[in-house]
């Protein structure tokens, strides 16, 4: 398949036309910052940099690689955590310049964002329109649309608002032949056949490249409470979950994060543990809601989990300022561990009634295989998706760590299949969980998905090294 | 002692704030309002001076809107132990402002009144400094340390050449700055505690006040669009972004 040594000359020479002026480069110092991630784990390489502007270029762009077979790597904000946007070797198709929001419909409340639009600037735009768009991460400044749609991402209001899929009213997109995909569709019901758009959602860049799509738009809420509370146990985080959810009907997230991890974040970040005591867990509570009363409920459903048990503190931000201090905490989980060396990070999710059962098992593995090490443990317990890093022992060499991180994720992710969990419940497979997930796939499954690749991308051009 | 802390209630910080399209104010219509960061600080340097010993009674008062009340509400969440809100729809000004709580004084006699340097929506910086005028009390402003002993006040004053340490003799009045403090959080038993605190409600014509505006705004537009700047990861991506614009 397409290396760069077997590229021919003239091909190049009409990919780089096909992009038109100012959508190419081969200039390797511009290319740099697309070969390397977030995580540092991956440093990729390519011989050619194509940043189409319109669907009708990118149409352009994969015919020519299909009729070649030449490979290519889709990437658009490149904060993906799985490797699966970065190229070894094939042409890199960039969506920086796909940045149109083409519409934006307040009375079918869709909006039609092109591929490299950043999610802040969808919220804004339905903000603008007093709307909103409801999917946040801690990347959203950088994670674009056909990233997200590619990803299925998920992130910290999932319960209430479901994942990137249940944002997504209709996609466009270039199949890997150069034929469009023209399903940029607003309506909310339609049962015409299989649900094609569903595919191009969560495939990683391996069935297409996506170049705009109609997204929905909620409400605003009139109200929103955050609060912050110290915790005990994770018994205690699902029990609480629960009595909020029963007592307000309007808890939009629900974050956890344990003791090493606010330590960390603390040491290492300009983040703040709001409390004076040292809780072993924190639990962040984002409501939201438009009547007038929600405010008065959330205090006395905070108070009443008090009065029980269910915590041992609580705070109420009082105004935004304070809220984005408890956000900012919690968006630092990651930032924290890195100055402490290597870790080996788990993206997990189990029944949320599992969860404790889940960190119990999961530290006792940890503790035998690697005493010392560090575990931060957080995310999303509304939705049972939690971030299990294990940070290594400090003093530990960062390589000796490495070496055992493999048989270390094997485990943890054996105890989460052993709870009915997924060992990829928001960041997909890509490169780093491949193996894994073929091994541990049912035959049935994988026997499907292929056929489905081989129907979509009959070359195999797509993100060739990713998921399958 | 006691102390008075004069709280506003004004649009949160991190709102964007958007002028109204007749160019008459800001718009206010849906959105969300908050105590004046400054007046925060005020307070929380009040509990701990409390906290110390230093006082033994803290009073807010807030003029403005049957709203004002969630203000006060906050700042007796904080530890204040009762409120005053002199209620008005008018958009008071700092004259204003500064004969209410004049006559608060009078009716109080606090030993001294902790006030923020200014409220973020007009960004005056004004009241203190015409309350001290007013009352003929001493006046320390944009304090950044507070220590009281007897009967007179150190406080470290944030200037440009860089600190400057004043006494001044109590009754007086002291305006805080951004780095006084860190204001705490209000912890849920403290929330429902306060709501069973006493708040008085009176009026500007209770104290005798006229707060009819004496400016007037002729208009109000929004500051000029300033371009956005970019982050970059290492010194790499920086030459990139250099070679693209073709500086380099
Ligand atoms: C700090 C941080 C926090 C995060 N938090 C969360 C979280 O809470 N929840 C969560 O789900 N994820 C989270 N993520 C990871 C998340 O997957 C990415 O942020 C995002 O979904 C990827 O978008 P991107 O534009 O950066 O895509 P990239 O990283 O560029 O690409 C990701 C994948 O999509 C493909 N792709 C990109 N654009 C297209 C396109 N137009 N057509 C076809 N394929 C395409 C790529 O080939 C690759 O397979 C986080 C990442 C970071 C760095």
């Amino acid at each position: 398949m397409g290396l760069p040594a077997g590229i021919d000359s003239a091909v190049i020479d009409r990919l780089k036309d096909a992009a038109g002026p100012g959508g190419w480069t081969a200039d390797q110092d511009l290319i740099l910052p697309h070969l390397v991630e977030w995580r540092d784990q991956w440093t990729g390489s390519t011989p050619l940099l194509l940043m189409p502007q319109t669907t009708h270029q990118a149409q352009a762009i994969l015919a020519i690689c299909h009729q070649n077979r030449i490979a290519v790597t889709t990437q658009g904000g490149n904060t993906g955590l799985v490797g699966a946007q970065i190229p070894r070797g094939e042409i890199l198709v960039s969506t920086r310049r796909m940045t149109a929001i083409r519409s934006i419909d307040p009375v079918d409340d869709a909006i039609i964002a092109e591929a490299g639009v950043v999610l802040t600037r969808v919220q804004d735009a339905a903000r603008e329109a007093g709307k909103r768009f409801p999917l946040s991460l801690a990347s959203e400044g950088s994670a674009t649309i056909g990233g997200l749609i590619s990803t299925n991402a998920g992130g910290v209001h999932v319960r209430r608002h479901g994942m990137m899929r249940a944002q997504v009213l209709g996609i466009e997109a270039v199949l890997p032949d150069g034929s469009l995909h023209a399903g940029l569709s607003s309506l909310r019901k339609d049962n015409t056949g299989y649900d094609l758009k569903q595919l191009l959602i969560g495939a990683e860049g391996t069935l297409g490249l996506v170049t705009a799509a109609t997204l929905r738009m909620v409400s605003r809420p009139q109200v929103m409470a955050v609060a912050m509370l110290g915790l005990e146990t994770p018994d205690q985080a699902v029990a609480l979950l629960h009595r909020l959810e029963d007592a307000t009907g309007a808890v939009a997230a629900f974050e956890v994060m344990n003791r090493t991890g606010v330590e960390l974040a603390v040491r290492n970040t300009p983040s703040r543990d709001p409390f004076p005591d040292a809780w072993p867990w924190l639990a962040l509570v984002e409501f939201e809601g438009s009547d007038a009363g929600l405010l008065a409920r959330c205090e006395e459903a905070l108070g009443a989990a008090l009065e029980a048990g269910l915590a041992g503190d609580a705070l109420l931000a009082q105004n935004e300022t304070q809220a984005k201090a408890f956000w900012f905490l919690r968006e630092e989980m990651s930032a924290g561990q890195k100055p402490e060396g290597a870790a080996a990070k788990h993206d997990v999710s189990v029944p949320v009634s599992k969860i404790p059962q889940f960190l119990a098992a999961a530290d006792a593995v940890v503790n035998r295989l690697v005493p010392g090490a560090r575990i931060v443990a957080f995310g999303h317990c509304s939705d049972g998706n939690i971030h299990y890093d294990v940070v290594q022992p400090a003093g530990m060499e960062p390589d000796a760590f490495r070496a055992l991180a493999p048989a270390l994720i094997e485990a943890v992710h054996d105890v989460t299949v052993g709870l009915d969990g997924s060992i990829s419940a928001e960041h997909g497979i890509g490169i780093s969980r491949r193996d894994e997930f073929i091994r541990r796939e049912p035959p049935t499954h994988l026997a499907l998905m292929r056929a489905i690749k081989t129907a979509f991308d009959p070359h195999g051009i797509m993100n060739p090294r990713v998921l399958l | 002692m006691k102390l008075l802390v004069p709280v506003k209630r004004v649009i949160d910080y991190n709102v964007k704030v958007r002028v109204k399209p007749d160019q008459t104010g800001v718009d206010l219509a849906n959105v969300k309002m908050s105590m004046n960061p400054f007046c925060e600080i005020a307070v929380e340097e009040a509990v701990r001076l409390r906290e110390k010993g230093a006082a033994s009674e803290i009073v807010v008062v807030s003029i403005g809107p049957a709203q004002a009340q969630e203000t006060i509400r906050t700042a007796l969440a904080m530890g204040a132990d009762r409120g005053i809100l002199i209620q008005t729809d008018q958009d008071v000004e700092p004259l204003g402002v500064a004969k209410l709580l004049k006559a608060v004084v009078e009716a109080e006699a606090p030993g001294a009144v902790v006030m923020g340097k200014q409220a973020i929506d007009g960004d005056n910086n004004a009241t203190g400094q015409m309350l001290a005028a007013l009352l003929g009390w001493p006046q320390a402003t944009f304090a950044s340390a507070i220590t009281i002993t007897g009967d007179s006040a150190e406080v470290t004053r944030e200037v440009d050449g860089g600190l400057q340490t004043l006494k001044v003799a109590l009754p007086a009045v002291i305006t805080a700055d951004l780095r006084l403090n860190e204001p705490r959080f209000a912890s849920l038993p403290n929330i429902m505690k306060a709501k069973k605190k006493p708040i008085d409600m009176k009026t500007p014509a209770d104290f005798g006040v006229d707060v009819a505006p004496r400016l007037t705004v002729l208009k109000v537009t929004e500051p000029p669009k300033r371009e956005g700047g970019a982050k970059v990861a290492d010194a790499a991506e920086l030459v990139g972004k250099l070679k693209e614009a073709g500086v380099i």
